[in-house]
């Protein structure tokens, strides 16, 4: 097969330096996620100090966490225009900054702008670009590569747990947030691992003999590199109009992509009960009569079930029989995580609500390895970067409304139930939504696949590469083919129903 | 006039107090007055007003649309056993010296038990680990119908037996169970015991080991859980003897369970080290240490600065290696189908019918 491997470009390395790459990855998303919940532990003291009140203090998280998500498209634009190692480093720097100055703050609104956005926005562009790379480094394993990169979560909150009450003990809130500062930079060396690759990914992989030399020229511009390789215009387009150049930044025309749509809606409906049964599960164990140790410790047996689901689920997304059919396993993850939740409420002994930690760490692991993974495998590396923003500010919305509606409900009826069937219910709807939605989606994929083949039997129908027009079918067809050399080495032209 | 509310028969205990209501109406609003009558078969009614027998009499009237009036009589003793009446009248003569009044007073009676406070004798033992509270009452003047100890408002043990004496059983020391507790007697008349564990002040810190930073307020706990109160707290300092309120930058302030060393304007050579709270009370003194360690203002310096010459030594390290490796365009061995790892060695490998458009990495 070598032969006709040479004859294609270049495709994604799926290994050597990539691990590298995943091991960056790993710190960079893991201070991203578990950041904000770590800073929790400082805040009695900084209440005490500044004289403030509880929720005001709790804005401090809100905010970096809405900053984190909602500079997402930022970090987008930034990545497609500069590439990833950059950003990260800038990302990482930023962070410091923030968190550093935060030590010499004297009153509550410096806090909400030191901590809450100048870190989290630098958090914002240390996640979006690590999510970015792993899909430019890795195709055949990515998967694997999602997981282990996602593990890198519940590993930072259990290592910055004690490290962040520690540091408390011997320094105070000042110190601390000094030494943390300096702790974020590392993400700076996350970023400098980031080695930029060439367009390695899958538009690159065309079946050569049939395509245009433009085809390829356009693709590659769209993996952009490091350098200006604006995203989804190709050169060959002359006259840009104003649209189209903001597209070249954020590539909008995103939005008719059928794939990235149902991925969006299904997500933001997910997130909704996504976070609020972790922020509330400490509350409701203590609210059974549990002591608050043994609350704690269900925390923990969460984490620590997450910490290996993660990388579990990459190897079992990455193996033959799932790859293809990923997004019905993402879904049923989804519909797995609401049934815990709606299941919770019959859990009313320690037993019960250990098993139900279990199966949540589980079902919390299994969705967030696939997360992104599942993203990719819709839209394609290619136009990942700009997904992976839009995605995240929509998402935004829905992961701040969640908990606080939570909490509604508890007050309103007093009982930690409802709350549970909320986000259990919401979570099956979405999982439903994402099977069928996906079922139909696959279904028209390999229809216009079929289309597609039978177009390039005859010769002169280049493909052409005006992104505007063939949007659809180009995307569609070249995630079909992202997978093709993973089924076999030839490259036959094997008409796979399941390429997504 | 007519009664609205009449005076209720009581029976009460010698030093508790006793309260008679009493509400009467009629135009003109009448006047309430009350008279007693002891029980000796020599005495006659006299009339009773506020401050009488020593002040232990208090008379409360309103006179608004009807006339109420409220007598109480506190620290009863067994003379004021008798018959108490409550009379009203609104006769314009009702209270003329030489003539006699056309209508009579109205009057309610109430009859008002005084009976002797038994004594109770109680006890607390230790034996085996345990802690053993007894009440004895003798010669109560009521039957008793059941007994109830208590903690505070806490009710520890209930029962029903009509025995004079009764006990309660706490498993462990007396130093961890000091407390007021409470034998009561079910009559009526409620009798009720009270059972003393006195210790000497249990001392504990809020937290073993204090930190301050240079320059702010030091803050150190020290409290006494247990029964009874402390009198007297004193803080020292390990080689600097007594330490008093309001003496240089030292602020004390106590209360019966809890004291407070406040210390202004830490300074690490002269407030690092160990502080003793003592505490004393009717049963003997207790005290207990606390360790202060006053932080630099710059001790998270040097933490800080290792972190950042980490990171900019790894940084550097990796760029070095990226910028070797550079010239090489060695693969990186591991190949996974024949793709090639990097774009520059394609270059190597390719393909004339490709186009790959060259890009630096840098």
């Amino acid at each position: 097969p070598v032969p006709a491997e040479a004859g294609r470009a270049p495709g994604p390395p799926d290994g050597g330096w990539g691990w590298v790459v995943v091991f960056g990855a790993f710190v960079s998303i893991g201070f991203a996620y578990a950041f904000p919940k770590g800073l929790a532990i400082f805040y009695k003291e900084i209440q005490d100090f500044f004289g403030t009140s509880y929720s005001e203090i709790a804005w401090v998280s809100s905010i970096m966490l809405a900053t984190t998500y909602g500079a997402g498209p930022i970090s987008s634009i930034l990545v497609n225009r500069y590439g990833s190692r950059p950003v990260v480093m800038f990302g990482g720097l930023l962070c410091g900054v923030g968190m550093i100055s935060a030590a010499f703050c004297t009153s509550i609104l410096q806090l909400y702008i030191c901590v809450g956005f100048i870190t989290g926005f630098g958090l914002a562009l240390n996640l979006q670009p690590s999510v970015i790379i792993i899909g430019k480094y890795f195709l055949k394993r990515r998967p694997i590569a999602n997981g282990l990169a996602m593990a890198g979560s519940p590993v930072m909150l259990c290592t910055l747990a004690p490290l962040n009450q520690f540091l408390f003990d011997n320094f105070g809130w000042r110190g601390s947030f000094l030494i943390l500062g300096a702790i974020l930079l590392n993400c700076c060396v996350a970023g400098a691992l980031f080695r930029p690759i060439g367009a390695g990914t899958a538009p690159a992989k065309t079946q050569v003999p049939e395509e245009g030399k433009d085809a390829l020229k356009g693709k590659i511009t769209e993996d952009g590199m490091d350098t200006s390789g604006p995203s989804n215009v190709t050169e060959e387009e002359g006259g840009k109009d104003c649209f189209e150049k903001v597209n070249q930044y954020l590539d909008f025309s995103l939005f008719k992509h059928r794939g990235f749509l149902i991925y969006l809606i299904g997500n933001v409906l997910m997130f909704l009960g996504f976070f609020a049964p972790i922020v509330f599960l400490a509350p409701y164990a203590k609210h059974t009569g549990i002591d608050e140790y043994s609350a704690a410790f269900l925390l923990s047996i969460l984490a620590i079930v997450d910490m290996v689901a993660r990388p579990t689920t990459g190897i079992v997304a990455n193996s033959r029989w799932v790859r293809p059919r990923i997004q019905y396993f993402f879904s049923f993850a989804i519909a797995f995580n609401g049934a815990c939740h709606l299941l919770c409420p019959l859990a009313s002994s320690y037993t019960g609500l250990i098993v139900y930690s279990s199966f949540y760490g589980l079902a919390f692991g299994m969705v967030c390895a696939m997360l992104f993974e599942t993203l990719m495998d819709l839209v394609g590396a290619a136009r990942f970067t700009s997904a992976v923003g839009l995605v995240t500010i929509a998402e935004c919305c829905t992961i701040l409304l969640g908990p606080p509606i939570g909490g509604i409900l508890i007050d309103t009826f007093g009982d930690y139930k409802y709350m549970f069937i909320k986000c259990g219910a919401v979570m099956v709807l979405a999982g439903t939504f994402l099977f069928i939605m996906n079922y139909y989606n696959y279904r028209m994929l390999a229809k216009e696949e079929k289309e597609r083949k039978a177009k390039e039997e005859d010769p002169k129908s280049v493909r052409t590469e005006n992104e505007g027009k063939n949007n659809w079918n180009k995307d569609s067809a070249q995630d079909g083919r992202e997978l093709e050399p993973l089924r076999k080495e030839g490259e036959g032209v094997k008409k796979e129903m399941n390429g997504t | 006039a007519g009664f609205i509310k009449s005076p209720l028969s009581q029976k009460r205990l010698t030093q508790d107090s006793v309260e008679l209501y009493c509400e009467a109406i009629g135009n003109p609003i009448p006047e309430i007055q009350w008279w007693f009558e002891g029980n000796d078969p020599n005495d006659t009614y006299a009339q009773l007003w506020d401050g009488a027998r020593q002040d232990r009499v208090k008379i409360n009237a309103t006179y608004n649309l009807h006339s109420t009036s409220t007598i109480s009589i506190a620290n009863l003793t067994s003379d004021d056993s008798g018959m108490y009446e409550c009379r009203a009248s609104n006769d314009p003569d009702r209270n003329h010296l030489s003539k006699s009044p056309k209508v009579k007073w109205i009057r309610s009676q109430a009859n008002v038990f005084v009976i002797e406070r038994p004594e109770i004798t109680t006890q607390v033992t230790e034996a085996a680990g345990k802690l053993v509270l007894s009440c004895n009452v003798s010669s109560p003047q009521s039957p008793i119908k059941g007994h109830k100890w208590k903690h505070g408002e806490k009710v520890l043990k209930e029962d029903d037996s009509t025995d004079s004496f009764t006990s309660y059983v706490i498993d462990g020391k007396r130093e961890e169970h000091s407390g007021v507790y409470e034998c009561v007697y079910e009559g009526p008349p409620e009798i009720r015991g009270q059972v003393n564990i006195s210790v000497a002040p249990q001392v504990v810190a809020y937290k073993k080991s204090e930190h301050g930073n240079e320059g702010d307020t030091g803050v150190l706990t020290c409290k006494n859980p247990s029964f009874p109160a402390v009198t007297t707290w004193s803080w020292y300092k390990s080689g600097q003897g007594r330490l008093e309120n309001a003496s240089g930058r030292y602020i004390i302030k106590s209360s019966g369970n809890k004291t407070e060393l406040r210390i202004h304007k830490l300074d690490i050579e002269q407030d690092t080290g160990d502080y003793f709270c003592n505490a004393t009370n009717s049963f003997g003194s207790g005290d207990a240490t606390v360790n202060l360690r006053v932080r630099s203002r710059l001790a998270a310096l040097w933490p800080f600065l290792g972190i950042v010459a980490e990171v900019l030594v790894l940084v550097t390290i990796i760029f070095i290696y990226e910028k070797r490796r550079k010239p090489d365009e060695v693969p990186d061995g591991k190949r996974r189908l024949g793709l090639n790892l990097s774009i520059r060695e394609s270059n190597a490998t390719n393909h004339k019918d490709k186009n790959v458009r060259q890009r630096n990495a840098n």
